[in-house]
C-alpha cells in the first residue's frame, strides 16, 4: 500500500485510491477474460462480512477453482456470443433499449471535455461498463491529466453510470451463463451503491 | 456553503468510504489491478489473423 501511495498525486486520498482499485478490478474483468496470472492474483484476495467483502471472497474462491479457458468460454457466452452475448453491457442499451444511442453521444461529449479518447484499437462503443469503469479509475488517480475533482466525478458518475450500472450488475449476478462472473456482478452492484451513497454526501 | 461545512461533508464522505470499502483489501487489490493487464493500448484479440481485409471490414462496422 505504501508503494501504491508513493505513485499517487498528493490530492488523491487513500479512500479514493481504493475506489480506483475497485474500478480497475471491474474494468479488467469486464473488458476481457482474465489471464492465468491475473486469476492467481485474484485467488488470494479476502473480504470482510459486508456485501462487498462477501463478493470479493466469492470471486477469489471462483478464481481458485476456475481455468482461464473455462472463464474465456463463459465470457464469450455472456458478452460476445454470435452477434450478441447473453448480456449487452452498454449504457445506451439499458437506458434506451437500443445500442449506439444518445447516452453514447452524451458520453463522447463529456469524454472530450475530460481529455479522454477512445483507443484506436477498440472496436466497441465507449458506453460499455468496462470502459466506464476504466474511465472512473483514470479520472480518480489522474491518468488522463490531473486527477478529476470529486464533484466532477460525481457529475460523470450520475450521468453515465448510475442510471443503469446497478441494474446491469444485478443482471450479471443472475445470468444463465454466469458462474465465475456472478461475484463480479455482486461486487459491481455493492460498489455502485457505495459510490451513490458517498457522492451524495458532498454538496 | 461555508468552508467548515464543506470540510465536514468531505470528512463524512471519506469516513464512509473507509468503512464501506474495507471489504476490498487494498494491498492485494493494488497488485491485482495493475499487474499484467495494460488496459488502454492492448491489441484486440480476435482469434483469427487480422489481415488488411479483416481490418477493413471491422473498420466499416465501427460506430
Amino acid at each position: 500500500m505504501a508503494q501504491a501511495a508513493a505513485t499517487l498525486a498528493p490530492e488523491v486520498s487513500e479512500e479514493d485510491a481504493l475506489r480506483a482499485q475497485l474500478y480497475d478490478l471491474l474494468a479488467v474483468l469486464l473488458r476481457k477474460p482474465p489471464s492465468g496470472d491475473y486469476l492467481a492474483g485474484i485467488g488470494v484476495l479476502a473480504g470482510d462480512a459486508s456485501g462487498l467483502g462477501q463478493g470479493i471472497d466469492a470471486l477469489a474462491a471462483g478464481a481458485r477453482v476456475s481455468t482461464p479457458e473455462g472463464i474465456d468460454r463463459e465470457f464469450h457466452r455472456l458478452f460476445v456470443g454470435l452477434g450478441r452475448g447473453e448480456l449487452l453491457p452498454y449504457a445506451s442499451f439499458y437506458i434506451t433499449g437500443f445500442l449506439n444511442e444518445k447516452p453514447l453521444a452524451k458520453l463522447r461529449g463529456d469524454m472530450g471535455e475530460l481529455g479522454m479518447v477512445r483507443d484506436a484499437a477498440a472496436y466497441e462503443p465507449e458506453d460499455n461498463i468496462g470502459s466506464l469503469c476504466e474511465m472512473m479509475a483514470g479520472m480518480i488517480v489522474g491518468r488522463f491529466g490531473d486527477p478529476v475533482p470529486v464533484a466532477r466525478q460525481k457529475d460523470f458518475f450520475f450521468t453515465h453510470i448510475a442510471p443503469w450500472a446497478e441494474h446491469f450488475f444485478s443482471d450479471l449476478e443472475g445470468a444463465e451463463s454466469a458462474t465465475f462472473y456472478v461475484p463480479v456482478g455482486t461486487i459491481g452492484k455493492e460498489f455502485m451503491q457505495i459510490e451513490k451513497h458517498s457522492f451524495r454526501m458532498i454538496d | 456553503m461555508s468552508r467548515t461545512q464543506d470540510d465536514r461533508a468531505v470528512k463524512g464522505r471519506r469516513d464512509f468510504l473507509k468503512l464501506a470499502t474495507v471489504g476490498a483489501p487494498a494491498a492485494a487489490a493494488a497488485t491485482v489491478a495493475t499487474g499484467g493487464q495494460a488496459l488502454a493500448a492492448e491489441p484486440t484479440e480476435l482469434g483469427y489473423t487480422e489481415t488488411p481485409h479483416v481490418k477493413a471490414y471491422l473498420e466499416s462496422c465501427r460506430f
